[in-house]
């Protein structure tokens, strides 16, 4: 089964389609996104260059099964094709976030929330806290929540 | 101090802008609203009126999670000057077998003017005016009486309307 993304306006994602492998297949019965863009566009009015293959499995620029990545992240409705990373973007979680194209992923604008402490750790494995951080977007900081406070 | 929002009737609506050449045909679909009049047929179903049905459900989805399913379709072209009866999808005494949306798109229309008339808790029988214009739609609530205005001296509007439920 393969997965091809519908770009609307500005590269938007409005849909995303299943397509069995055996309509994508070339003259060498290889698979190739060309033929797959082809069959969707005489099957569903859609121009074929609008259509744009999308891995099920891939996140973060990470394969979940252990294989190569493709093209960032599973595309979703809403994400942005970014044509000229080859990256399918979610929305911007923040206003002062940035893509890092490494991760295919939104970053805050100082790195990455610090990671607990082991005693805030112990306390969660206790149940007695449940440290967390969470981005503050007015100070452009990781805040550390107690969700049991 | 909170608010909750119970309910809401809104309006819907824009220009459907369709990839270049993949443009919604709008003579076919001004010929199948002739054709349907003239022989009283229901509205034949084409690759064009489904790109456009399509392209509604998508856009709806993607920007307000709506996810719509169709009810019915039909087309109608209003004679020059006139102005119809008021119209009203939902059936009031049907309501479970009623849509929730009108759509109504513009298929070759100049001067068209849709009155959508609505309540606003007490103050009753209030109205919005929208001009209607080619390849453009609005969608509002089933339960919203409406009618339409042609302005034109000489010349038939083409309107298509979609009714929808919704999930």
């Amino acid at each position: 089964m393969a997965h091809f993304a519908k770009l609307g306006s500005n590269n938007k994602v409005i849909a995303v389609l299943t397509l069995n492998n055996s309509d994508m297949l070339n003259a060498n019965g290889v698979e190739d996104e060309t033929v797959g863009q082809q069959y969707l566009e005489k099957h569903n009015n859609w121009p074929a260059q609008m259509w744009i293959q999308t891995s099920y499995n891939t996140i973060n620029n990470t394969h979940l099964l252990g294989g190569t990545p493709f093209r960032g992240n599973y595309a979703g409705l809403g994400y942005t094709w970014d044509e000229d990373n080859e990256i399918f973007w979610p929305k911007k979680p923040h206003a002062s976030w940035v893509k890092h194209n490494e991760s295919a992923s939104w970053k805050s604008p100082i790195g990455d929330a610090p990671a607990l402490t082991a005693e805030q750790t112990n306390q969660i494995i206790a149940g007695t806290h449940q440290w967390g951080y969470t981005w503050n977007e007015d100070n452009t900081t990781w805040d550390l929540i107690d969700g049991l406070a | 101090m909170q608010k909750k929002v119970l309910s809401e009737q809104a309006l819907y609506y824009g220009d459907v802008s369709m990839p270049k050449g993949f443009e919604i045909d709008r003579d076919k679909l001004s010929g199948d609203i002739l054709q349907s009049q003239l022989f009283n047929k229901e509205f034949p179903f084409s690759k064009t009126w489904d790109m456009l049905n399509i392209y509604i459900q998508e856009h709806i989805y993607l920007n307000y999670e709506i996810q719509l399913i169709n009810k019915k379709t039909w087309g109608n072209n209003y004679k020059a000057k006139e102005t119809t009866i008021p119209f009203l999808q939902a059936d009031p005494v049907d309501l479970r077998h009623s849509p929730d949306f009108t759509l109504l798109y513009g298929v070759k229309v100049e001067n068209c003017l849709v009155r959508i008339l609505y309540d606003d808790n007490r103050r009753k029988n209030k109205s919005w005016d929208i001009e209607l214009k080619n390849n453009m739609f609005i969608m509002f609530p089933a339960t919203c009486m409406y009618y339409l205005i042609n302005n034109q001296k000489d010349s038939e509007n083409f309107v298509q309307t979609i009714t929808y439920e919704y999930q």
